[in-house]
């Protein structure tokens, strides 16, 4: 392969590496997210119950 | 059905940009022709030039969204701001690592300081990076209204690299886009535009994806106050 094709495959190698990255991080925060909305639903469900055993309408 | 817009907003962007970038990498490999000067390296333009204009553009973006906040004093406008410089910037370094690589297969040097275009590219790059700076030193309303200045301040320098290469004597840097028009064949032109739109797509579809995942995160932070504050002590 010539040398030109390898600085090509080299950029575009950059490109697909940065965004993957960048996925990456995004998929990380989206996962945290889950994590944050799981715990708050299951705070809700038990806050639910404090308030049936209290005899809350 | 209001929970599922913005999700599915962002699958039909996601899916223009993939159907676009792939017709773009096909087109710009297997349907254009090879330049004469620089046979294959050339072919690196077509994404290195598309994710430049790129970063402008989310450049405008916040400089937009900048005018808006400091008009309109509404959070998303800075929002919207912070999310495009941080897109910006991600597109900027693309372009400087794609730039340095096509530099030294085409000029056989990494960086050459004495070309206008490099040098003010990359002092904009650098001016954005230091909006970060400038935002985590401040908090509250004066981070919003210093970032929405500094966005529309910092804007002043895109022009000027756009021109200073325009204005310059000597270069190295090609200048490709005149107002005579651009300068490669049309059979090049119709691939560089997919690239374009395919690269505008992929900033729009990140830029509404970081928007959704701040407002949720926003929106659970108030909900965990609102749940510790109800809670019976």
């Amino acid at each position: 392969m010539s040398s030109g094709a390898d600085f090509v495959i080299a950029v575009y190698a950059v490109i697909w590496f940065v965004l993957l990255m960048y996925v990456v991080l995004l998929a990380s925060r989206t996962a945290r997210l889950s994590r944050q909305v799981e715990l708050l639903s299951r705070l809700t469900g038990l806050h639910d119950e404090d308030d049936e055993d209290a005899g809350a309408p | 059905m209001t929970e599922t817009g913005p999700g599915r907003s962002i699958a039909l962007w996601g899916t223009l940009t993939a159907v676009l970038s792939t017709a773009a990498i096909v087109g710009a490999f297997l349907v254009a022709p090879e330049d004469a000067d620089q046979g294959i390296i050339q072919r690196i333009f077509y994404f290195h030039v598309a994710i430049a204009i790129t970063s402008m553009v989310a450049f405008a973006v916040a400089f937009v969204a900048g005018v808006l906040y400091l008009r309109k004093r509404e959070r998303r406008f800075d929002e919207i701001g912070v999310v495009s410089i941080g897109l910006g910037v991600l597109f900027s370094a693309l372009t400087v690592l794609t730039g340095s690589i096509w530099a030294k297969a085409s000029w056989g040097i990494w960086w050459q300081w004495s070309d206008p275009r490099l040098v003010t590219y990359a002092i904009v790059v650098l001016l954005y990076v230091s909006y970060f700076m400038l935002r985590s030193s401040v908090d509250g309303e004066r981070q919003a209204r210093y970032s929405a200045i500094f966005s529309v301040v910092a804007f002043a320098s895109v022009p000027l690299s756009f021109y200073a290469v325009r204005v310059a004597q000597s270069f190295i840097h090609p200048v490709v886009f005149t107002q005579s028009g651009a300068n490669m064949p049309n059979t090049m032109l119709v691939w560089f535009v997919v690239s374009q739109v395919a690269m505008l797509c992929l900033f729009i579809t990140l830029l509404k994806l970081e928007l959704l995942q701040r407002r949720v995160d926003q929106a659970l932070g108030e909900l965990k106050l609102r749940l510790e504050a109800s809670r019976p002590v």
